[in-house]
């Protein structure tokens, strides 16, 4: 009993740190770091919960997330890849902005609830058939919509990267954009299309925070968590398969510090128990040797003799 | 006339800031506030005595610390995003050891909470140094995950070892008079702290400038494989630098527990490094230009307390104003490249007109 719930725990808790960790694969194999995704899994959470609060419609609340996200994405976009400016100092300046944006305009839009307003979160969707299942039934199919949508991306975007045209090209445009620029495409219109894509996904992630069993909205609702995916799709060695091994994993950190927490468990401090999914990140992240990183990830790409 | 142009574009950061004013401005209608008449309040609140103008320099002190903290290793090309950790971990050995401490002589005392903060700030640094010393782990990732764990120390000692004596919230007992940073000027809120910092800043110029280990991490800085041929041991340099990195932000972590609150209480702060890492950028990375940048954020945060003071705008307003200035100071320096290429190309056809003439 408590293996299966910790385990049906581990796949929900992961989908959103797969979906961004994928978004993230996604951007830096085309050489863009999207140090904004703590910024825009809080944007997100935000935009799902007001979407489906003012409308009453979850699907209009993840249309919202998305929404904000390419917005987001959009602006980081242009500043990183257009403009060409730093990418971590740009990344964090939204990330500042997007905490701001999000509490000020939850406070203009509600004022100051006396007890936190909550949402329906997104229903269960029994999988005909397979969630009768014994055991894997329960754990695997009887999830929400986002957890069934990140396990398809998961291949679909290991077909996209490797088995299609484009995602030669947008491989190419992260290890070679010199070669991608000589066969004549723009680098940096890929680099936006695929900053764009990766933001609006990781605007669902962060929509499921919100939206995906909580029901509500506050402040440190993410904490952290983005990071999280923006680490995992380094120790998944940018690779889509990897990220959603890592995305698991850490789900069961995530999943075994919920559980600890809510049982009487009382033999490490809670404080620790919180910090399982951090510790883990350091101790997988000194014991990965090899890391294949994109060639130019982080570096802008400034065409020779251009300007 | 071109000293005249070039005078106007050094201070283009400063119309960058107005821009995010303005924008933040915009915000502002949404809650039914008239910018113009906030911000004209916010300065005439701030110029009516001597309290917020010495808050501004007070609220700069720690946030020279952190900015110093990110920039410092920034000049290795190395990433330290944990200053907020390092930042706690000075917080705690200050606090314990003015709590633990505070029967001896004030100025003994004020050196080893300074010297405290300082070392286990470094030590706590150190370790992501050594780590990417010693197993080639990506130092950003690292200092990015010691943050969240500094935090879980914290959370652990403020809760278990170090409660205030009532026992009934997270935060420490009020520390000692003893062990209080004295004033700069009297019934404000700015202390020595700030003479602290300025020597600091002074220091890490010093450092990184006149020294043979500043020559070096500089080095390493530049370009990894030339600094390795050229027979400089980059691994000693990754410690050195992260130790002395974690160091400053520790000692922000001084002034703020001895200096302002005098006492420990949980999350606080809790934006201060990340704060370090945009006061680094916009002041170039440049101990100098950190000073002014911190200032500029110093007032940004008083201007945002004010806001919430003259108006019923909610303190989140603040990351509102961050923000938009960060953002407008980034495409400004877009903007001034583009200028001064633009006036560079000007001045050399010009030069080329008279010598064909």
């Amino acid at each position: 009993m408590i293996i299966e719930g910790l385990l049906s725990r581990t796949i929900q808790m992961s989908t959103p740190l797969i979906i961004g960790a994928l978004a993230e694969v996604l951007v830096e194999r085309a050489g863009v770091m999207n140090i904004a995704i703590e910024g825009i899994f809080l944007l997100g959470a935000w935009a799902g919960f007001v979407g489906t609060y003012c409308t009453g419609s979850q699907i209009v609340g993840l249309i919202a997330a998305i929404v904000i996200g390419m917005l987001v994405g959009l602006c980081y976009g242009y500043i990183t890849v257009k403009l060409k400016q730093h990418q971590i100092v740009t990344g964090t300046a939204i990330n500042i902005l997007a905490a701001g944006l999000a509490l000020y305009f939850y406070r203009v839009l509600f004022g100051v609830p006396l007890l936190p307003l909550t949402v329906e979160p997104l229903a269960r969707l029994n999988i005909p058939l397979l969630s009768s299942i014994p055991v894997i039934g329960e754990i695997l199919f009887r999830q929400n919509i986002l957890t069934y949508m990140a396990f398809v991306v998961v291949f679909v975007l290991h077909w996209l990267l490797f088995k299609t045209k484009s995602g030669l090209i947008i491989r190419s445009t992260g290890a070679n954009p010199e070669a991608v620029d000589a066969a004549g495409i723009n680098v940096d219109t890929v680099r936006f299309k695929a900053v764009l894509c990766s933001s609006a996904l990781c605007g669902l992630a962060g929509a499921f925070y919100s939206m995906g069993f909580l029901g509500l909205f506050t402040e440190d609702i993410i904490g952290g968590r983005g990071w999280i995916a923006f680490a995992i799709c380094f120790l998944g060695n940018w690779n889509p398969i990897g990220a959603a091994i890592g995305g698991l994993i850490f789900g069961l950190a995530d999943a075994t510090s919920i559980v600890i927490q809510t049982s009487g468990f009382k033999l490490i401090p809670n404080e620790f128990i919180i910090a399982i999914p951090y510790i883990l990140t350091i101790v997988a992240t000194i014991s990965r040797k090899e890391f294949r990183v994109p060639e130019y990830l982080g570096i802008p790409y400034i065409k020779e003799g251009g300007r | 006339m071109r000293n005249y142009r070039h005078i106007l574009l050094t201070f283009f950061p400063v119309y960058s800031v107005i821009v995010g004013l303005f924008l933040s401005g915009i915000m502002m209608l949404f809650l039914g506030e008239n910018p113009l008449v906030v911000y004209r309040d916010i300065l005439l609140f701030a110029f009516r005595d001597i309290y917020n103008i010495a808050d501004i320099f007070a609220k700069a002190v720690p946030l020279i610390f952190t900015g110093l903290a990110f920039g410092f290793a920034y000049r290795a090309s190395l990433f330290n995003i944990g200053a907020q950790g390092q930042f706690y971990m000075g917080c705690l050995a200050s606090v314990s050891c003015s709590l633990y401490l505070s029967f001896l002589p004030k100025p003994l005392l004020l050196s080893i909470c300074l010297l405290s903060s300082l070392v286990l700030g470094g030590s706590w640094g150190s370790l992501i140094g050594y780590a990417k010393a010693r197993f080639n782990a990506n130092e950003f990732l690292l200092s990015l995950m010691s943050t969240y764990v500094a935090i879980a120390v914290m959370n652990f000692l403020i809760r278990g070892p170090l409660i205030e004596s009532k026992g009934e919230y997270p935060q420490t007992d009020v520390i000692a008079q003893s062990a209080w940073i004295p004033q700069l000027i009297s019934h404000t809120r700015l202390h020595i702290g700030l003479v602290l910092a300025l020597l600091i800043a002074a220091m890490a110029y010093f450092i990184l400038w006149k020294t043979t280990l500043g020559f070096k991490i500089r080095a390493v800085g530049m370009n990894r494989n030339a600094a390795r041929f050229a027979g400089i041991d980059e691994k000693k340099i990754f410690i050195t630098v992260f130790f002395i990195s974690g160091a400053f932000a520790g000692l922000a972590g001084f002034t703020e527990v001895n200096g302002i609150q005098h006492m420990l209480v949980q999350g606080f702060n809790p934006l201060i490094g990340t704060e370090g890492i945009g006061i680094a950028i916009l002041g170039n990375a440049h101990p100098f230009g950190i000073v002014l940048s911190a200032l500029l954020f110093g007032a940004l945060k008083v201007g945002g307390a004010l806001a919430v003071q003259v108006s019923n705008i909610s303190s989140s307003f603040l990351g509102i104003m961050e923000g938009f200035v960060m953002l407008s100071v980034i495409i400004s320096y877009f903007i001034r490249q583009r200028i001064m290429i633009a006036l560079e190309k000007k001045r050399l056809q010009e030069e080329s007109k008279v010598e064909n003439q």
